[in-house]
Formats: structure tokens, C-alpha cells, sequence
């Protein structure tokens, strides 16, 4: 009995030094971009799109465990992977996209945070350059431990979501029902809202992200399933922030019929409605995801491209030892952070190219995913079993068609 | 950097002689009838000498249904970044789905976009092309591409790029230089899944030639897999000497690959201050074990080193020192050590001990040289020794290092008996972690650049 006990000890000792990577990585998928998303879904069409987050958590799991085990198996990232298998070629192309889809994902963090600034009645001129000043003196001043637990940390504040969930006193029994039992309405808005919130889930810069930072950690092959966990852990957490935001705005905004464009205008109607508390959580929540994911898309993108083109990477070495690093990181959260700072700069078509670009990558990225995993050379016995290839293509296929469709929607609009 | 002089005024007089492997790639094949038979895909080398020869060309044909074929390299007649004329017909060639020998090492799939050692540079890189030479009818792999140059060739930018560099500036570092390394200096990393060795081993003495430092860093840049299977590859010496300059993790990483015998062998060799800090941090049945593997005399001083608490003198000495009779001739001593073998190179001080091992006194080398050889080592001792208990503090120990301008300090235990030293590099790595703590202004990042 006794022994029981510890080792279930010794285990939750192994998860907590696994943990990381799959949480960090699914969290930062709740930022600016994904809050206005899911707040949009939840004003427009209430309850009724909260059964597709079930599919969603499935699908992340799918995706980012095959990315853990690579990570895990090979020791590479995926970057490496894609330039030792496919050429140099297709890693050029394929990092010149991902910088640029990343750097208008940071633009829009930026935009966050910009929202935030005014919700808070603080000048977006101050704020917003303190954020980008603390943002690269984290990653160029800190070590990969110290800074993976400022993230964690970042990760608890999402808490805030959940309470202004509570604070606006929804109808469980409703939210229960519709997570459970698909609603489908034949409209194009619904259509086109729905490819949105899946679209915002699965991007490629989190594929990336995540086996690069399952190798910096130097996770072992036995300590794998705890890594599986991690991933698993993760992808629910940030469904389950992403349902709330739904049901606070569902909740509010949505029985009153307030339409709203963006995540600011979501905290702002819900000030009478709902109270200064849930305000107030609402917006910081809003600050605490664009901040998170403006630390993490610049540096996601400086460890593929240099991963990828061969340049020395990583925080722990000196300017001169790694140029190519410093200059791409330094570059995108600056451009980031002065394009918002321009007056009269418009949003919505950043926001649209980010998405764009996005949505040609990704089936890029399943697909060599795809096959790397199923890389018999590369993964020996770790390659995915049938029933799981089955689930995983279905998911890609499902996706890639998601993708596609919102690349086109975007630009016929 | 000699080769690349040399490499560029040889290949003023002898251009045409080299040819880069991205040129080849994709290029057509054509067969005795003047028949298109596929697109070059991949050369097998023979990693027999320092530079690997070809000796089979992988083509492929087809799309999306890829297939290929291995062609001996005696069966081509002429070969030229156009095109690859063969001396047989189509139909003598077999055609099948896989080309995959696992053994065999491949430019394409084993060398080039893949990670390598560059044992002149003691840096891990990517190679972005490879320099091959024509000698007689074959090939030979003479250097590998490492600069944005070879980067821009393989992106098929590289003419553009040269125009464009050449309005700005005719004379520019990129257009004159070749970052060109010697493939005598490349250590390649692909791993034979057989046999799960390394495929080519460049000759140990590459590797002896580098700094532990340099070394221990060069394997902190590599990956699990490569770690083990570049580390399984060397000697026990060379292991001792990586295993000292890594971080506690990838040492216990390492370790687990190892069987028994070869970690006692590791930590044989390793010096004994290093080796209590790895054990000290395993858990304890584990200490046991690996203690009980060793040598009784050297695991019985390790356990004892152990037992000392980690910022006393006792836990920050090592037991590696000189120590003679005082009634000792000296030139008995000078003859001692120039006999021993050294797991580290040892201060520069000798210390004289009576018959129960008491210190005594303490000398230098150059007061050894200087004194009458036939006196006993006594003689030659300072006129005044200085030391620490076992449990002074670092901070007394630093504090009489600078105090008396000491490399190293004996430390003793209660009854004056001679247990250990310390030298001044392991107070230093005490006091810069302390610094870094403090001040976080230090970067310690020793990595050198000769290039």
C-alpha cells in the first residue's frame, strides 16, 4: 500500500518536470486573435456553436501528441526534421511563410494589448512599447526554466475567464446540453463562424513550437506518456477558456442582442450587463493572452527559421554567436508593436492576412507531419498505429478542407 | 585558415576539376542509346579514406510514383553538371520502389542538409552543399558548403544573389570567400540503424585535438541520439574528458545508455571532484552501486569526498595531488613524476607529508629543479605552508588563495592529515556562480570563434 502511494508520488514528481510544453503551447492558442473569435461566436450565435469544441480538443490532441513524439523519438524539432527530409527547398518557402503568418499573428497580439490599454484608460503609447520592451528582455535575459515558468504562470491567469464565466450566472444545464448535442444551422454567418473557431485553434506556428521546446526540455522516451498527458491536459484547458468566453458573451451580449466586432467591444458591453468584476477579468484576461502570445510567436519563429536554415539558435547564446536569431527576434516585436503604434493603421486586413497566411501553411505542415511520423527510418516503432493514421488523416483532411475553405471565404468576402 | 588559401589558388589553376553536389542533383541520366533513363538523385560513397570516393549513383524516375535505381559507378561513361551519359542500355537497369541500404552513407540523405561536426571550428553545423572533386573517374568529397552562398545555390538564387552583391560592392566578403571546410575536419552524425553506430568515424585525433570545454559544448548542441551513439564512439579517456565539462543532465543521460563496465570506466577517469559532483546528485542506491563497481582504493576516497558538505572545502577538493615522504630524495621525486600518468594537469606544488600522512610542508616545481637533487625533498619545502580544514568555509578558502596568490591549497582534516586540494579553477566556478547570482551581468559563454 505504502509503495502505491509513492510512486504515485515519484509519478506526479515526473509529470511536473515533463509538464509544459503541450499546456504553454495550446494556451497561447487562446490570444488576441482566438478571444475576439470565440467572443464574436458567442454574442452572434449564443450557446449553439459550443458542441464544436468537443471535435476541436480532439483534433489538437491528434495533432500536437504527433509533434511531441517526434519531438520525443528524434530529438529534432520540426523544423530540422522537415529541411533533413524534404530539402532546402521546401524549408525556405515553407519559414518564409511562417514568419510572415507569425508576424502578423504578433501585429494582432500587439493589437490586443493595444485594446487592453484602453480598456484599462492607459495610453496605448505607453503600455504597448512596455510590453514589447518586456517581452524581448524575458527571452533574451532569461534561461529556457526560468522562462517556461513565467508561462506557466501566464497560463493560471486564464483563471480569469472562468470566473467572469461564473460572474455572469449562465444556465449550466443550457451549456451542458449544447457542448453535447451539435446544433447546425444553414446559413453562411454560422458556416463561416464556425470554420473561424476551428480555424483559430489549429495553427501552424504551434506545431513548431511545441516539438521545439519537447526538445529543449530533453524529455526521455520513458517518461513519454507523461508528455502524452501534458498534451492532452493541455488541449482541454484552453477549450474549456474558450467555452467560458463563449458563454460569458452568450450569455449577455447574446440574450440582448448586442452585435460586437472585436474582443474590446465585447469587454465594453459587458460593463452594464455584467458588472465591473466580470469587466475588469474580461480585460485582463484579454491583456494576459496577448502579452503570453507575444512572447511566445517571436521566439516560435526565430527557433524554426534558424532551426530550419541551419543558423545557430537559442536565448542562451550571445549576439554575435547567433545574429540570424537576434535580428528575426528583435525584428518581429518591433515591427510588431510600431505597426499598431502608427495612427490611422487598419486591423481587420492584418487580421486577414494573418489567417491567410496561416491557412496556406497549414496543410503544408500536416501533411509533412504526416508522413515524418510515418518515417519508419526516423521513428522506428513509434510510427502511428493504423487506427490512429485513420483518425489523424481524417483530422488533417478535415482540417486542410477547413482551411482552404476559410482562404477562400476570406478573400471572396 | 591554410586549406582554404590553398583550396582557392588550386582551383584558379584546376577549375572545372570541382563540382557541387547541388549542381548534380535532379540532373538527367542518359544511356548508351542517348534514351532518358532518370534524374540523379543520390551518390554512395565509401567512407574507406579520409576523403570518401562514390561508387554507386542513385537515379530515380517517376512522379508521384517515385522509383530507383543503383548504378555502378564503373558503368558511367561521362559525367558533367549537364548530364550523365552511361556506358549500358536502359534495359540493364532495375528499377524498384526503395533505394534505402541502411548501412551504406548517401550524400543526399546522410550528409547533405544534415547536422555535422566541424572539428576545425568546434562547432555542430548544417551543411548546405558538398564540394566534390573529380579524381580519375570518380568522385571524391573534398569539402562541405556551409555559407548563405551554398544556401542561395540550393534555392537556385545564386546568380541573382552574386549580381546583386556584386552592383554593391565588386570586392565583398561574399563573393571572395568560400566558407569551404575540409571534409578531413567533418565528423558526419547520421546514425547506422543497424548497428546504431556512428557511419564514419573521423580519426580519434580530431577530436583529441579540442579543449574538454570545447568538446563538452560541441555535445550540448547535438541531440539525445546523437549524444549517445557520438559518445559510445570515442574512448574512455575522451569519454572522461566530455563527461567533465557536461551538464548533470546529459551526464546521467549518457550514463543510462552505458553498460556497467564502461561507466566504471568513465568514472575511473574522470578527476575525482567531478565525478562526487555527478554521484552526489544521483539518488543514493544508485551512489552505491556505481561505488561498488570501482576500484575499492579510488571509490573508498570518492565516498569519503561524498560525505563533505558541498560549499566546505571538503566537498570542492579534489584528491588528485602530489604528495611525498619528507625524507624523499628529490630526484626520486622529479623521476616519480615524470612517471605518473595525470587525470587533469596538476598544480604546480608538491607536498611533503611525514609517515602518517601529516602535512608537512609544501614546494613547487621550480624549487624541486633548482634544489641539490640528492638532498631530501624536506630542503626544498617553503619556509612557511599554509592551509584549510576540511570544513572551512570557500569563502575563508578563496579569501587565503588571493591572500598568499595560491594556485591551489592543501586541505586537511582535524589531525593534520593530508586529505585533498583545491585548485584555484574550482574556487573560481564557485565564485562565478556566486557573481552570476548576484550581479546577473556575466555571461559565461565561452565559445570561441577562429574563423
Amino acid at each position: 500500500m505504502k509503495k502505491k502511494i509513492i510512486s504515485f508520488k515519484a509519478k506526479m514528481l515526473i509529470f511536473l518536470a515533463v509538464m509544459g510544453p503541450g499546456i504553454i503551447t495550446a494556451n497561447v492558442d487562446n490570444d488576441a486573435g482566438g478571444i475576439t473569435t470565440y467572443s464574436v461566436a458567442g454574442a452572434h450565435f449564443g450557446y449553439s456553436l459550443i458542441w464544436s469544441f468537443v471535435p476541436i480538443i480532439v483534433a489538437l490532441i491528434v495533432i500536437q501528441e504527433m509533434c511531441s513524439r517526434m519531438a520525443v523519438v528524434t530529438g529534432k524539432g520540426l523544423a530540422d526534421l522537415i529541411r533533413e527530409e524534404f530539402g532546402v527547398r521546401v524549408t525556405f518557402y515553407a519559414m518564409t511563410v511562417l514568419m510572415f503568418s507569425n508576424l502578423f499573428n504578433t501585429i494582432s497580439e500587439f493589437a490586443g494589448i493595444a485594446a487592453s490599454a484602453e480598456l484599462f484608460g492607459i495610453s496605448k503609447y505607453i503600455l504597448v512599447p512596455l510590453c514589447a520592451v518586456f517581452v524581448w528582455w524575458l527571452i533574451v535575459k532569461g534561461t529556457y526554466k526560468s522562462v517556461e515558468k513565467v508561462f506557466l504562470l501566464a497560463c493560471v491567469f486564464y483563471v480569469s475567464y472562468i470566473l467572469s464565466g461564473y460572474l455572469s450566472k449562465p444556465n449550466w444545464n443550457e451549456v451542458a446540453r449544447s457542448s453535447v448535442m451539435p446544433v447546425f444551422e444553414f446559413n453562411k454567418a454560422y458556416i463561416l463562424m464556425l470554420i473561424g473557431v476551428v480555424g483559430t485553434t489549429i495553427a501552424p506556428w504551434m506545431q513548431f513550437y511545441q516539438q521545439s521546446s519537447v526538445v529543449e526540455k530533453g524529455i526521455k522516451l520513458e517518461n513519454y506518456k507523461y508528455s502524452k498527458l501534458d498534451v492532452i491536459i493541455g488541449s482541454f484547458l484552453v477549450n474549456i477558456v474558450a467555452i467560458f468566453i463563449v458563454v460569458v458573451c452568450a450569455n449577455t451580449l447574446f440574450t440582448h442582442g448586442i452585435r460586437i466586432e472585436s474582443a474590446k467591444d465585447a469587454a465594453l458591453a459587458l460593463k452594464p450587463l455584467a458588472g465591473n468584476y466580470c469587466f475588469y477579468l474580461f480585460a485582463f484576461g484579454l491583456l494576459n493572452a496577448s502579452v503570453f502570445s507575444a512572447c511566445i510567436l517571436p521566439l516560435s519563429t526565430a527557433y524554426s527559421v534558424c532551426e530550419g536554415m541551419g543558423w545557430e539558435v537559442g536565448v542562451n547564446r550571445r549576439f554575435r554567436e547567433a545574429p540570424q536569431f537576434y535580428t528575426l527576434y528583435t525584428a518581429i516585436i518591433f515591427i510588431g508593436a510600431a505597426v499598431i503604434l502608427l495612427p490611422g493603421v487598419k486591423l481587420v486586413p492584418i487580421m486577414l492576412l494573418s489567417q491567410a497566411t496561416n491557412g496556406i501553411l497549414l496543410p503544408f505542415v500536416l501533411i509533412f507531419m504526416l508522413l515524418l511520423v510515418n518515417n519508419k527510418r526516423l521513428m522506428g516503432t513509434y510510427t502511428n498505429s493504423r487506427l490512429y493514421n485513420f483518425i489523424s488523416i481524417f483530422v488533417v483532411v478535415a482540417m486542410i478542407s477547413l482551411s482552404v475553405f476559410l482562404f477562400f471565404a476570406v478573400f471572396l468576402h | 585558415m591554410n586549406n582554404q588559401i590553398n583550396l582557392n589558388s588550386i582551383k584558379k589553376e584546376a577549375s572545372g576539376m570541382f563540382i557541387y553536389f547541388s549542381r548534380l542533383m535532379d540532373s538527367e541520366v542518359i544511356d548508351k542509346n542517348g534514351c532518358l533513363v532518370g534524374t540523379i538523385y543520390d551518390i554512395v560513397v565509401k567512407p574507406t579514406e579520409v576523403y570518401p570516393q562514390s561508387s554507386i549513383l542513385v537515379i530515380r524516375r517517376g512522379f508521384p510514383n517515385r522509383k530507383y535505381a543503383a548504378i555502378n559507378w564503373a558503368d558511367i561513361s561521362e559525367l558533367t553538371e549537364k548530364e550523365t551519359r552511361l556506358k549500358i542500355s536502359q534495359s540493364e537497369i532495375k528499377f524498384k520502389e526503395d533505394h534505402n541500404n541502411k548501412e551504406e552513407l548517401t550524400l543526399r540523405r546522410d550528409i547533405l542538409d544534415q547536422q555535422v561536426v566541424d572539428t576545425h571550428n568546434h562547432k555542430v553545423i548544417r551543411i548546405n552543399d558538398i564540394h566534390l572533386l573529380f579524381v580519375e573517374h570518380s568522385l571524391m568529397v573534398a569539402h562541405v558548403d556551409i555559407s548563405t552562398r551554398g544556401l542561395l545555390r540550393r534555392l537556385g538564387f545564386e546568380r541573382i544573389a552574386d549580381f546583386l552583391v556584386g552592383l554593391v560592392n565588386k570586392n565583398a566578403d561574399y563573393l571572395r570567400k568560400e566558407q569551404l571546410i575540409s571534409w578531413k575536419y567533418i565528423q558526419p552524425l547520421s546514425i547506422n540503424p543497424a548497428s546504431m553506430t556512428i557511419k564514419v568515424n573521423v580519426p580519434e585525433k580530431q577530436f583529441s585535438n579540442i579543449p574538454a570545454a570545447d568538446l563538452g559544448d560541441i555535445f550540448l548542441d547535438l541531440n539525445i541520439k546523437q549524444q549517445v551513439t557520438l559518445f559510445k564512439s570515442f574512448d574512455a579517456r575522451t569519454q572522461a574528458r566530455i563527461f567533465s565539462h557536461i551538464d548533470f543532465k546529459t551526464q546521467k543521460l549518457l550514463i543510462e545508455e552505458l553498460n556497467d563496465k564502461q561507466i566504471v570506466e568513465i568514472l575511473n577517469n574522470a578527476p575525482s571532484d567531478e565525478v562526487t559532483d555527478f554521484l552526489e546528485r544521483l539518488p543514493k542506491e544508485k551512489t552505491e552501486r556505481y561505488l561498488g563497481l570501482m576500484e575499492s582504493k579510488y571509490s573508498k576516497r570518492l565516498s569519503q569526498l561524498l560525505g563533505y558538505s558541498n560549499d566546505s572545502a571538503g566537498g570542492l577538493m579534489t584528491t588528485e595531488y602530489l604528495a611525498f615522504l619528507k625524507n624523499t630524495p628529490i630526484e626520486s621525486v622529479l623521476a616519480q613524476i615524470k612517471e605518473r600518468v595525470f587525470k587533469t594537469e596538476p598544480a604546480q606544488f608538491v607536498y611533503i607529508v611525514d609517515e602518517n600522512n601529516r602535512l608537512v610542508g609544501c614546494t613547487n616545481f621550480r624549487r624541486l629543479m633548482l634544489a641539490p637533487p640528492q638532498e631530501p625533498l624536506e630542503k626544498a619545502a617553503f619556509p612557511k605552508i599554509y592551509f584549510v580544514q576540511i570544513n572551512s568555509s570557500v569563502k575563508e578558502v578563496a579569501y587565503l588563495m588571493e591572500k598568499y596568490k595560491y594556485y591551489a591549497i592543501p586541505v586537511v582534516d582535524d589531525n593534520h592529515i593530508l586529505q585533498g586540494i583545491i585548485t584555484v579553477d574550482d574556487i573560481l566556478s564557485q565564485l562565478i556562480s556566486f557573481a552570476w547570482r548576484r550581479l546577473k551581468k556575466i555571461k559565461i559563454i565561452p565559445k570561441s570563434k577562429s574563423t
